[in-house]
């Protein structure tokens, strides 16, 4: 819809970029202050789940890079989900990308990569997740494309369906269970070659943090440059604005759809492949628990900058450490983080109307 | 014992398919309207919950339902300010009302009943109809049924007959359609969507409450895992119609059924592609069979007056 009014519409575009800051910024404090108002209302000391909930963030070396490692997967997925919405796709299958691509990484590494000379060891695992995370992802941009099969839905049942694979991987001993060894043995695979596992950054402090960070950050430049500075950009936000004239332009639109939704799994795909490698080393059915969820509200709290994403998944990486200390220390339910989350995204949709005068059709 | 193990199948594949069935029509009329509630899952996880604290509180499964009804209609209310006076992404929202529902479910519960607590809440005993009963086959899983189920066919049938035969149904498939003409003839766009998603809600809330006081008698963490969603693809799967919806909602019940099936049949099918069977069967119907045409035309699309 058009504007109609001059003087509104350049009131509007004054106030635009502060509000893109400013909406974030209230909701994501007002969500905090809600949770520490639940958190003293189970009359649990309100001091003590703060000061867990600090231990679990940033109480020590290896707790700072726990969070960032965290914090490393989300903003792969986020950095998905913008890509993707940059086409006006909206990608809510994260979840799902991230579990085929842990389960393949896990495969490869568990199979055949660990032998490989150095670099190449890890470096496949990682192409074989981000694969596996594309080819979800990009089923949905196919079915989008091919059948107008809505996205929100197709990644939401796409999600759905990986997580059983999963499950089913780890629960047979012809595909990535662990042989049994003793009557406790758990369905989870066999832990990875050590030459499969991330190298970490400062091997000497016991910090967790692994070259994971290097990845996402070159994720995060090339995003960046690709939405903002690329012809690709200016294509996907072509196609996502208006399909109709995109074609009579002459391009292929259904071409840029499945590529959107493909390189937006991959990036949750390569997300899921450095959770295991990086950090936790072998595959259980719940590995991605949470984690699609988390990554999307970092999309969406971004609004689509990557800037926006690193500090969204950073916010959420630390928040999801110090809500399970919060859980173990305290005693405080970490639901309490989902809760906060929940209003998060809702206040942000709601107030789009602030932000976003233009009704999207 | 096959006929055992098939009313077995039979009877678990109704009583999994009733809470969806529930949702599904209500998420339908709201559709027809222009409204997607994401937020059916949320709505339904909300209401088993609340049931069940209502039930094991009062001891009336009766009062737990009703409260649940009042809660998922709660949140619809709040979706319905969000989706169609605030114009907000309705997908988005959806989500977010379902992350905020399975935080605060699991929180009240851990906080009100403790962690590990499967403590039975006070339900609704099946009926045991003795003139179904003697159906054969599906005789005896049709008799045993709690009354909620039967209910569930009776809001198929009412939502039918509301969107063909009365005005308000007539105001929900123009509002659908063509808001805008809507609007000129005189029908409040936003009064009717605002009902349509209200009625949604009361009937996720009748399928929530429906998992947590007539079909298991307890609440666990997340125990709607994704019916709700389900319940979307159903509408989508069903063309829309109240009837298609039904019969997708049951082809859903018996799937995820199958996994109680298959091991008395012998079948070595791994549990996890039984759990998924729903699931991909849902994706194979809205990528296969649903023609983008059947969709209300103003689905999704706010509406804003003047223009």
């Amino acid at each position: 819809m058009v504007m109609k009014n001059p003087k509104l519409a350049q009131g509007t575009r004054r106030k635009l970029v502060p509000l893109q800051v400013l909406v974030p910024v209230v909701s994501t404090v007002i969500a905090l202050g809600i949770g520490l108002l639940i958190i003293a209302a189970t009359g649990a000391s309100v001091v003590e789940a703060i000061e867990a909930f600090w231990d679990g963030m940033a109480g020590s070396d290896f707790n700072i890079g726990a969070s960032i490692n965290r914090a490393i997967s989300l903003a792969l997925v986020g950095l998905g989900f913008i890509f993707a919405s940059r086409a006006n796709l909206t990608n809510v299958g994260g979840e799902g990308q991230i579990a085929m691509g842990g389960m393949f990484a896990t495969a490869a590494a568990l199979h055949g990569a660990g032998g490989l000379p150095l670099g190449l060891a890890f470096i496949v695992p990682l192409a074989v997740g981000t694969v596996a995370g594309a080819v979800w992802g990009g089923l949905a941009g196919f079915l989008k494309a091919a059948r107008g099969t809505n996205e929100v839905i197709s990644t939401l049942l796409l999600s759905f369906i990986a997580l059983p694979l999963v499950y089913w991987s780890v629960e047979s001993f012809h595909l990535l269970r662990k042989p049994i060894s003793d009557v406790s043995s758990l369905p989870e695979s066999a832990e990875i070659p050590d030459t499969t596992k991330l190298p970490l950054l400062f091997p000497d402090n016991g910090s967790p943090l692994h070259i994971g960070l290097l990845i996402a950050a070159i994720a995060v430049v090339v995003v960046w440059l690709v939405l903002k500075h690329s012809t690709l950009g200016l294509r996907l936000r072509a196609v996502g604005l208006n399909a109709t004239a995109s074609r009579r332009a002459g391009m292929r639109t259904s071409f840029y759809v499945i590529l959107a939704m493909t390189v937006s799994g991959g990036l949750g795909g390569l997300g899921g492949a450095i959770m295991i490698l990086g950090q936790q080393f072998y595959l259980t059915s719940d590995f991605s628990s949470g984690y699609g969820f988390d990554g999307l509200v970092v999309g969406l709290l971004s609004r689509g900058s990557a800037v926006g994403v690193v500090i969204g998944a950073l916010l959420f990486g630390f928040l999801r450490s110090g809500s399970i200390n919060m859980e173990i220390s305290a005693h405080v339910p970490s639901a309490v983080v989902l809760i906060c989350q929940g209003l998060i995204v809702i206040v942000i949709a709601g107030s789009a109307i602030l932000t976003n005068r233009k009704v999207t059709r | 014992m096959i006929d055992e193990q098939m009313a077995v199948f039979i009877g678990s594949g109704l009583r999994l398919a009733v809470p969806i069935i529930f949702a599904a029509t209500g998420e339908m009329l709201s559709e027809r309207a222009g409204v997607l509630n994401l937020s059916l899952d949320g709505m339904m996880l909300m209401s088993a919950f609340t049931a069940a604290l209502a039930s094991w509180a009062t001891g009336s499964p009766l009062i737990g339902v009703a409260a649940g009804v009042l809660v998922a209609t709660a949140v619809a209310g709040a979706q319905a300010v969000l989706s169609v006076t605030l114009r907000a992404n309705q997908l988005v929202v959806g989500i977010g009302f379902n992350i905020l529902a399975l935080g605060s479910t699991t929180f009240l519960y851990r906080e009100i009943f403790g962690p590990l607590s499967r403590d039975p809440i006070p339900g609704f005993a099946q009926l045991n109809l003795p003139w179904l009963a003697h159906i054969p086959v599906i005789g005896p899983a049709l008799a045993n049924q709690t009354g909620l189920a039967y209910v569930s066919i009776l809001m198929v049938v009412v939502t039918w007959l509301i969107l063909k035969y009365t005005s308000f149904g007539l105001a929900v498939r123009a509002v659908g359609e063509d808001p805008r003409a809507a609007d000129k003839a005189g029908i409040s766009v936003a009064r009717t969507r605002y009902l349509g998603v209200l009625y949604a809600g009361i009937l996720a809330g009748l399928g929530g409450a429906f998992m947590s006081v007539a079909d298991s008698n307890t609440f666990t963490e997340n125990m709607t895992k994704g019916a709700g969603y389900l319940a979307i693809t159903a509408v989508i799967f069903g063309g829309w119609n109240p009837w298609y919806t039904l019969a997708a909602c049951l082809l859903f019940g018996f799937a995820t059924a199958l996994q109680f099936l298959a091991p008395a049949l012998q079948l070595d099918v791994p549990v996890a592609l039984l759990l998924l069977l729903p699931y991909l069967l849902a994706l194979v119907a809205i990528a296969g069979f649903v023609g983008k045409s059947r969709q209300p035309s103003a689905l999704t699309i706010p509406f804003e007056r003047g223009g």
